[in-house]
């Protein structure tokens, strides 16, 4: 099992449950080395100090906050720790929510929690925690204090093992307000276009099947460094030009259903 | 109005609808700067080459891939930005599916959509019909250099365009080899424990919601700046052995006297 990132405990009333924070995400990006061009030697990261410009160690460097008169002021692990000591260690449920009503625009990262600790009540807990979330759409909210920030976190059940979803808080999402959306009265479609776009949305509609969509960057690009290995030359594709707004829109979604509706030239 | 940070247009068909993009979250977190503890001086990264143990600027930089020890394919920027695909400006919607089968985990990151030159009817046309079927659209959208599998989706009056994260990317739950307790809940811990839930249950509003942290972090900053010595807290108690029955019963004693 992958390294915890956070260990503490998630609490629900009372109850209290030893967890480990573990990545839900894995890295599935092509990595590369920086190299010096001239000799394709490996490039090195170093940090310097620019006061002594020399490298140092990486327990010699701590954070500081810089203020607005550009004094910086240190931060040591424990002073962070002391800013909100119960949400450094603990998740309390706060609440119950439906999942629908959360906006996707909020989920940041997710991972999963699973049980660190060792004790039968607590391994219950847990299993508790997961069955009465399975199955329901209703979701936990807590708060979560990880790497000097506070995480807004969603924790539900997935696939038989609790979830935790950090959430950014609603002031980090931009009010939509002043993005020139739909709104325009001028704009409203025609019922005729309407019943048009929903009849080619239905066409083109299936399930969602996330085992179907590859990452077709990752596959070209090592398709691109086989190429190189091969000493074959790489040129960028050419790029195409966009295509114009239809200057008759009923037109065009017409056109479009007869091509759906058409029997398949294969 | 934020900035567009891309222009392009999106295609259902040979339905065209031009768009603008723009950053809909933005990190409101307290950052930080590395610096030496000695003498506070401030810590900068320099790219060295290892053969000649000299700083290197960014232009003489180049890509390599590993496949071997000290063995490199070696790439241009160009040539990895190759990889992106030719419809650089294009959105092709491809496919539709039901907005709620896609489990929110797949959903990255989102940008607002706004119209773009001539787009406004197409732009509102295509928000109206997703939202009264209840669809998602799925497209490809290539942003700096690289391809993302991107949602095209109903946010209020708005289109918002997110980011997808694909299913090879996920770690499956059984990797985690989640431990499991010698006998299941109980049927009495399972009802507490669903009344307990139903106590807490509320709707989600959003405006409750502020980062306390960063006041309070910000709060801490500003003390150590008039030369005040936080307070430190005590080490936590190791926590005891879990009594369930009990904790649930004492959880919902406590709740029904609030």
């Amino acid at each position: 099992m992958a390294r915890p990132l956070w260990s503490g405990s998630l609490s629900f009333g009372l109850v209290t449950v030893p967890v480990a924070l573990i990545a839900a995400v894995r890295d599935r990006d092509l990595h590369f080395h920086q190299l010096h061009a001239p000799d394709n030697a490996p490039i090195e990261i170093r940090r310097v100090c620019s006061q002594e410009d020399r490298e140092v160690p990486f327990e010699e460097i701590t954070r500081a906050y810089e203020m607005p008169d550009g004094r910086l002021i240190t931060v040591s692990d424990e002073e962070l720790e002391a800013v909100e000591p119960r949400r450094t260690r603990t998740i309390e449920i706060e609440r119950f929510v439906e999942l629908a009503e959360v906006d996707p625009l909020l989920f940041d990262h997710p991972y999963f929690l699973v049980p660190s600790g060792e004790d039968d009540g607590s391994l219950r807990a847990y299993r508790l925690l997961a069955e009465v979330m399975a199955g329901t759409e209703r979701v936990a909210l807590g708060r979560l204090v990880m790497r000097a920030r506070e995480h807004l976190a969603l924790v539900r059940a997935r696939e038989g093992a609790l979830s935790l979803t950090t959430l950014r808080f609603p002031d980090e999402v931009r009010p939509g307000d002043d993005v020139a959306g739909a709104r325009h009265r001028a704009h409203q479609p025609t019922a005729e276009q309407l019943d048009a776009t929903v009849a080619i949305i239905e066409a083109l509609t299936g399930d969602w099947d996330p085992d179907s969509l590859h990452d077709r960057y990752r596959a070209r690009l090592k398709r691109v460094v086989s190429r190189k290995r091969d000493g074959e030359t790489v040129t960028p594709p050419h790029r195409g030009k966009a295509p114009e707004p239809a200057e008759d829109l009923m037109a065009a979604l017409e056109a479009t259903l007869a091509d759906l509706r058409a029997p398949s030239q294969q | 109005v934020p900035r567009s940070i891309f222009n392009g247009t999106i295609t259902v068909g040979l339905a065209v609808v031009p768009i603008k993009v723009h950053s809909a979250v933005e990190d409101r977190s307290v950052h930080f700067h590395q610096v030496h503890a000695p003498d506070e001086g401030q810590i900068v990264q320099r790219r060295v080459c290892t053969a000649q143990d000299i700083e290197v600027p960014y232009e003489e930089i180049v890509m390599g891939y590993a496949v071997g020890a000290d063995e490199y394919v070696v790439l241009t920027k160009d040539e990895i930005a190759a990889a992106a695909g030719a419809h650089s400006h294009l959105i092709e919607i491809e496919q539709f599916v039901p907005a709620a089968e896609i489990d929110p985990v797949f959903y990255e990151r989102g940008y607002y959509l706004s119209a773009g030159d001539g787009g406004e009817a197409p732009y509102r046309l295509l928000h109206d019909a997703l939202a009264r079927c209840d669809r998602v659209g799925l497209a490809r959208w290539v942003f700096h250099n690289r391809e993302y599998l991107v949602a095209v989706r109903v946010h209020g009056e708005l289109l918002v365009l997110q980011t997808m994260r694909f299913a090879d990317e996920l770690v499956a739950v059984d990797s985690l080899g989640l431990p499991e307790p010698s006998r299941a809940p109980s049927d009495r811990e399972i009802e507490m424990a669903g009344r307990l839930v139903d106590a807490l249950q509320g709707p989600f509003e959003p405006s409750g919601l502020t980062d306390t942290y960063r006041d309070r972090l910000m709060g801490l900053i500003e003390a150590k700046a008039r030369g005040e010595a936080p307070d430190l807290p005590e080490a936590p108690d190791e926590p005891a052995e879990l009594d369930l029955a009990a904790a649930l019963e004492a959880s919902l004693g406590r709740g029904a006297k609030r």
